[in-house]
């Protein structure tokens, strides 16, 4: 017969709460991925293997990490590049370029394949000097990896400008007063510090790089075995009413979604816990640099 | 209206943080919780004010059972060590909340509401304020603020957790005097909590000494500060001496190592501004030598050692100018008032014996 | 001036800022102008005439009205989710805390056929809703559902921290004023969550305009009822109408800058409103 606490609702506001957020979860989140997997052996584990081992699927799923692979090491450099610009040294016009590095986010997937269509389309400004010298990257390879990097331009400097911003400049100008080169203060002061952030912006990057649809979709061209990606092929098969086709290709992305979620708590986890750590020592050793921090 | 809080225990998971603690607090009186840190002067604020419940014991708001009356419901003015302003709001909506808040049938009208506050707001002397928001208030305007808002609603009970904790030295000095003042317009019953001895001595009416989840002492500011009930006040209300000492019913020999095996060891308290420092010896004083002497304020304090440890010696200038004392010499140290405890318990001696112990 | 002639301590600001600007021109800004360059070379006229068909009107009403009213579920539902997370505890919290992520990991193909299958009439949730004369899939209703889906964690993982660093004192402090807790919710914790909460329903709104592979699936892409924006950009380029495309593409484009742009002003207002109103006044 205690009184309640201050801070918190009557019970039966509390289970109508817990009742919609976990009603409006399952079913939109839920659901959905229990379905999935539900669709993909419906008719058994023979058909989906049988799927599964397509030849248009293998080679779909080949191309999906071809392209995952082409494009995260040119958007970590970006993203390393971009943070350590904008974290580590003061400039004019260091705010537009923050709000630039987020635009990729404001434009539709199909727009951004759009883009590419109008250089280096047949009709675009490109299109007759590469028609001339044979090169073709819309409808290819090299045009799917152009739409990937473009949607995923500001995942990894998203994650990497607060953090580098939260940890400023004082252990980097340390080494580099103690005589470090360039290279060895990166390697050994800031990749240590900011692993666990770049990690977290790989992991958001590639789920995006190896799901993407709209972008990849418009100049990809839908070439069956060539320039298929797995997502492009999962909708091939659905509108050919391949329904256990469909799901068993779409079961290996919602994996790969499970498995990138599973990652990225534990990298949260990870950073929540280092910078636990970090701020404990501080405290203890200095209060002035933990308070100013 | 009157607070009485019986019997209260608390305890969270294994640790307890208030053992059965008793107090009672009559309308009008300003009382201070004094404690150091965790010592469950909070706790026992919080529970007071419904915010967190006791795991036993009973409070009672002017004679009736409030235990289980919800905070909203209590009439208590609280007052939060940082402030906890609403940041949205100016300061005139600040104060105005409580009003605002009330049932339909009780809301005062627009006009009653704005004459209050600014009644509020003249009171603590920020009217000129009323439209900032509390970011651009500094520390003291905004715990001001803070009080205006909990007065707003007429409390029966105001209660502060250590209001002033989170300013500097000059403000809260200009606070307290001014917390009195407020306090004594109300005509409530008023609890603060401090850690700060200085503060709770020179506010209060009375001062309630905690310690580890119990009370140690109740009582005026000159009786805890002269007569500490337990070796816990003695030390933790200003500096004190401690002299080894053994006690025979009334008798107390002071600075005398306990004989093996005895069960009269005691020990004898003095501050240290209760010695005197006299050239010659005599049957009621103990030799020492003088170790530094350095000036603080009005006072001059003299450290002395005596058998190996040092002991502090508060004379004031006239009397250190008339015995020019230098450093290095000895003298002897007569305590002109002493208190003597066995354990915790305060000795009933009236015969002390200091001298042959040399 | 003399900002920019400091000394610098570190290495190597000329090479990141230079690779960190051509790599961002070249793949964002030059792509982005090129579009612009050719909405340019079209004369008002025309770009007017295909920018307000009747089919492609429809279409922004759809694209639009189907994002709006998704974003609005998500702020509701999102900041339910974001509560109940921080606030109370029950068993498998912490999976379920991690399932809000799925819609970022989950590729939208597969969100678009698995929602399309499970609203569909025969599907678990369609054909519970048949009976009541309720059909989803193939419908606006759809888009509204797949948008639903897509932007979850926006307004969930813009709430959540914000509802974490409210101070337990301000709830107090408003207890012992007498304020009953819908009041304190009402009056006190809603003014503090809201701009987060707009924030988060920005981000949702902004992704559901432009959003594309979850929505083909389940919408049914009538014209004029269940056809949106960027379907149409889509099968304009299939009938080699890039003309058209580029039109809509810069409709949409200027339409969500512009929102963007409106929100953004909006929460710096409300951001800055309580600091700098009076700052300008001097302390008498």
């Amino acid at each position: 017969m205690t009184p309640r606490r201050v801070n918190t609702e009557s019970w039966p506001v509390r289970l109508l709460l817990c009742v919609l957020a976990l009603g409006f979860l399952f079913f939109f989140l839920g659901l959905p991925l229990l379905s999935v997997f539900v669709e993909a052996f419906k008719q058994g584990f023979g058909p989906y293997f049988e799927a599964l081992c397509d030849a248009d699927t293998r080679s779909a799923i080949t191309l999906t990490l071809v392209i995952a692979v082409m494009v995260l090491p040119l958007n970590i450099l970006f993203g390393l590049s971009a943070a350590w610009a904008i974290a580590r040294f003061d400039f004019r016009g260091k705010s537009l370029l923050i709000t630039l590095i987020d635009l990729p986010f404001a434009v539709s997937p199909v727009v951004a394949g759009l883009l590419f269509i109008l250089i280096f389309g047949r009709q675009g400004f490109l299109g007759d000097w590469l028609g001339a010298h044979d090169i073709k990257i819309i409808f290819a390879l090299p045009g799917m990896v152009l739409a990937t990097m473009f949607v995923t331009v500001p995942y990894i400097a998203r994650e990497l400008i607060p953090l580098m911003q939260a940890q400023g400049r004082d252990e980097e100008e340390a080494a580099v007063s103690l005589g470090a080169s360039g290279l060895q203060m990166f390697w050994r002061v800031t990749l240590p510090n900011i692993k666990w952030g770049l990690l977290y912006g790989v992991i958001l990057a590639n789920a995006r790089a190896m799901g993407e649809f709209g972008a990849v979709s418009v100049v990809s061209g839908h070439i069956r075995g060539m320039t298929n990606t797995l997502p492009l092929h999962v909708e091939i098969l659905y509108n050919e009413y391949n329904s256990v086709g469909a799901f068993a290709a779409a079961s290996v992305l919602a994996l790969l979604a499970l498995v990138t979620l599973v990652a990225k708590t534990i990298v949260e986890w990870r950073m929540a816990r280092e910078i636990a750590m970090l701020s404990a020592d501080l405290s203890i050793e200095n209060p002035a640099v933990a308070a100013k921090s | 209206m009157s607070i009485e809080v019986k019997n209260i225990s608390k305890r969270f998971g294994n640790f307890v943080a208030l053992d059965d603690v008793s107090l009672e607090i009559p309308t009008g009186e300003l009382v201070a919780l004094l404690g150091p840190s965790g010592c469950g002067k909070t706790t026992l604020l919080r529970i007071i004010a419904g915010m967190e419940s006791a795991s036993a014991g009973t409070v009672m708001f002017h004679g009736e059972e409030a235990t289980n009356v919800p905070t909203r419901e209590r009439q208590v003015g609280f007052v939060f060590q940082h402030y906890a302003l609403f940041r949205h709001m100016s300061v005139f909506e600040n104060v105005a909340f409580g009003l605002r808040v009330k049932p339909r049938g009780e809301r005062p009208s627009e006009k009653q509401i704005r004459e209050r506050v600014m009644h509020l707001l003249s009171l603590v002397q920020l009217e000129w304020l009323a439209d900032r928001y509390p970011s651009q208030l500094s520390g003291g305007q905004r715990q001001r603020i803070a009080l205006a808002r909990a007065l707003a609603v007429e409390p029966k009970v105001l209660l502060l957790d250590e209001p002033f904790g989170a300013l500097d030295t000059q403000v809260r000095k200009e606070l307290r005097r001014w917390l009195r003042h407020l306090h004594d317009e109300m005509h409530i019953a008023s609890v603060f909590v401090t850690h700060d001895q200085e503060e709770a001595l020179e506010v209060a009416d009375r001062v309630v000494v905690m310690n580890k989840g119990h009370i140690e002492q109740i009582g005026s500011p000159d009786e805890v500060y002269s007569a500490p009930a337990t070796p816990f006040v003695y030390r933790f209300l200003g500096n004190v001496n401690v002299f080894r000492s053994r006690v025979h019913g009334t008798w107390a020999e002071i600075d005398r190592a306990p004989e093996p095996g005895s069960k009269d060891e005691a020990l004898a308290f003095v501050r240290p501004h209760d010695i005197d420092i006299q050239r010659e010896a005599s049957a009621d004083a103990l030799a020492a030598r003088i170790v530094h002497i350095q000036a603080i304020g009005p006072q001059v304090r003299v450290e002395v050692e005596h058998q190996g440890e040092i002991f502090e010696v508060d004379l004031t200038r006239e009397r250190h100018e008339q015995l020019a004392l230098a450093e290095g010499e000895t003298v002897w140290l007569r305590p002109r008032a002493l208190r003597v405890f066995q354990g915790e318990q305060l000795v009933d001696a009236q015969t002390f014996d200091l001298g042959a112990g040399i | 001036m003399t900002n920019s002639r400091k000394h610098r301590v570190l290495p190597g600001f000329g090479l990141s800022l230079g690779f960190a600007l051509v790599y961002l021109s070249l793949l964002v800004l030059l792509p982005l102008a090129g579009l612009v360059a050719h909405g340019v070379h079209m004369s008002f006229a025309d770009f007017w005439a295909t920018a307000t068909t009747p089919r492609t009107l429809a279409s922004y009403r759809v694209t639009f009205g189907c994002a709006l009213l998704a974003a609005l579920v998500n702020a509701f539902f999102g900041l339910i989710v974001a509560w109940v997370l921080v606030r109370y505890d029950f068993p498998g919290k912490r999976f379920i805390d991690a399932l809000v992520d799925l819609p970022f990991a989950l590729p939208t193909a597969v969100a678009g056929i698995t929602l399309t299958t499970l609203y569909a009439n025969t599907g678990w949730v369609g054909s519970l809703l048949v009976p009541l004369g309720i059909q989803i899939a193939f419908k606006p209703a759809g888009i509204v559902v797949a948008l639903i889906f897509i932007g979850i964690p926006f307004v969930v993982r813009t709430v959540q921290p914000v509802i974490e660093d409210i101070e337990q004192e301000i709830e107090e402090a408003a207890a012992t004023l007498g304020a009953t807790r819908w009041q304190t919710f009402r009056r006190v914790l809603f003014p503090a969550l809201a701009p987060a909460l707009l924030t988060g329903f920005t981000l949702a709104f902004s992704r559901a305009i432009g959003e594309y592979g979850s929505v083909i699936f389940i919408a049914g892409n009538m014209p004029m009822v269940s056809e949106i924006t960027p379907l149409m950009i889509i099968s304009k380029l299939e009938q080699y109408d890039t003309q058209g495309a580029i039109v809509l593409a810069l409709v949409m484009l200027v339409i969500s800058f512009v929102l963007l742009l409106a929100i953004n002003l909006l929460q710096w207002y409300a951001a800055n409103r309580h600091t700098q109103r009076h700052s300008e006044r001097k302390p008498a």
